[in-house]
């Protein structure tokens, strides 16, 4: 009776981790407000006034009374589940994500390495429907997708390798998230840290090539190859895709503050997740919304270039003086 | 549900079809119209690239013989509800290349057009009117369609489900 009683209360846990507190609802309508402050202030500063604030929110509802459509010689499961797998992918992310101060996640659940495989899935999902689409423009999206999701992954694995090896110094790697966080706040914040400055330019050169934002949303290029791998999609489809980097947009920020940025304030749940959410929006300013209206698309082997040149080096650096000082 | 149709409105995706214009229009939607000085986006609207995506449809230009087919089926290729508006003279009667041997046009023997903007090229604050006209239109058919999923719903049958046809074959190469 016991055990039932405690698989009963795990089995509830797991699922409001999920579905509503870091994971699900609050990932979802977080992203999303981010994505619309976001649009805002690209306006703000092309001197535009903007669309309201709660537009990506009005397109979801727009989007969801759409007419869907299935292009003929299209797998028609493989499409229809594409972006579903995108989202149930970063839902898991963000339910493992602890929020510093504020709750754990679910942490027998995963660690850092099971973000690492985990961090990929929207990049697939999208792969999977340019691939599926019967469309020439998929189809080079989807190359283009491949092409760039190799680049930025290998800063990104030298990236959580130093702060592995950091953390579980002098003996061994400690990968587990928790651990992270109570190890930067026993010793300080990372992003503080000389010795990890160059990873902390590296993630967030990280950040642009993930989330498709210029200069990199080249597989998603709409001028030159019309959206790639989201042609095809129309009405409930493309709802997904974009409720889908909504919750990726807070999976990446939030993971950047708690490798970099963990620290708390005193004062409990109520102050803590405003400084959370603060400090995913200042990242979001630097990494994002800065880089966005600062600079135009680049060519794909420019961005591969572009990724083995400059973060590559950098997280390798952070790694070795890691890896000498320990 | 009128908050869900009034919610809809209020985010149109824009799509250009370029049916064989002189560019004069196409100059005029793509940069004059949504420069920072009128701004479109703060209605809402976006500029997609994918003709999925989209919910108003400019046609400029007289729809020359070539373009016509390629035209009907990007068209055809827009999801239910849309909003089609005419930019320019030439879509509405073929304009100064009215009565040349290469103009199947004008637009409306062949597709239903929802607002004309007349012009050579139109003005910014026209085209812009013409957004607003569409919204309108597009507003009263996703009523419309909200009232027969419900009158559906009430009946007790299912929506029937439309069957896709590609105006032509989808073999894209
Ligand atoms: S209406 Fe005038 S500007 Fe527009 S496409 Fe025709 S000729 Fe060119």
């Amino acid at each position: 009776m016991h055990d039932l009683g405690s698989f009963l209360m795990q089995t509830l846990q797991g699922l409001f981790y999920l579905l509503i507190f870091p994971g699900g609802l609050f990932a979802l309508s977080l992203g999303l407000l981010f994505k619309g402050v976001d649009r805002k202030l690209e306006a703000r500063f092309q001197r535009r006034v903007g669309p309201p604030i709660l537009q990506p929110f009005i397109d979801c509802v727009k989007l969801a009374g759409k007419e869907e459509m299935v292009p003929r010689g299209a797998p028609r499961a493989y499409f229809v589940y594409a972006p579903l797998l995108g989202l149930v992918g970063m839902a898991v992310c963000a339910a493992l994500l602890p929020i510093p101060g504020v709750t754990h996640g679910m942490t027998d659940m995963g660690d850092l390495l099971v973000y690492f495989y985990l961090m990929p899935v929207p990049a697939f999902a999208l792969m999977m429907a340019g691939s599926s689409s019967g469309s020439p423009f998929g189809a080079l999206g989807f190359s283009r997708e491949m092409t760039i999701m190799l680049a930025y992954e290998i800063p990104l694995l030298l990236v959580i390798l130093a702060v592995a090896l950091l953390v579980g110094a002098p003996a061994s790697a400690e990968f587990s998230l928790n651990e992270i966080v109570e190890f930067q706040l026993a010793n300080g914040s990372f992003g503080l840290n000389p010795v990890m400055m160059p990873a902390l330019l590296a993630y967030l050169m990280f950040l642009p090539g993930t989330m498709g934002v210029p200069p990199f949303d080249i597989p998603e290029a709409e001028t030159e190859i019309l959206e790639g791998p989201l042609l095809e999609y129309s009405g409930a489809g493309l709802a997904f895709f974009s409720l889908t980097s909504a919750i990726k947009s807070i999976v990446v920020l939030g993971l950047g503050v708690v490798l970099f940025f963990p620290g708390t304030l005193p004062g409990g749940i109520l102050v803590n997740i405003p400084w959370f959410v603060l400090k995913c929006f200042m990242l979001m300013l630097v990494a994002l919304t800065f880089v966005k209206v600062a600079s135009a698309r680049i060519r794909i082997d420019q961005a591969f270039r572009f990724y083995i040149k400059y973060p590559t080096p950098l997280a390798a650096l952070s790694l070795i003086l890691v890896w000498v000082s320990r | 549900m009128s908050f869900i149709s009034d919610m809809t409105v209020r985010s149109p995706w824009l799509f250009r079809i370029n049916a064989g214009s002189c560019n004069g229009c196409d100059v005029e939607l793509a940069t004059t119209a949504f420069i920072p000085r009128y701004d479109v986006e703060r209605l809402g609207c976006k500029y997609c690239g994918s003709p999925r995506h989209a919910d108003i449809v400019f046609i400029t230009g007289p729809l020359t013989v070539r373009m016509k087919d390629k035209v009907l089926r990007v068209w055809h290729d827009i999801p239910e509800p849309k909003v089609t508006i005419a930019v320019g003279i030439c879509p509405i009667s073929g304009g100064v290349f009215r009565g040349g041997h290469p103009i199947a046009g004008p637009v409306d023997r062949y597709l239903p057009v929802d607002v004309n903007v007349p012009g050579c090229p139109p003005r910014p604050q026209a085209i812009m009117e013409g957004v607003l006209l569409a919204k309108d239109i597009w507003l009263e058919r996703v009523r419309a369609q909200e009232e027969a999923r419900q009158s559906l719903k009430k009946l007790g049958a299912r929506p029937e489900e439309k069957k896709e046809e590609p105006f032509i074959d989808a073999g894209y190469l």
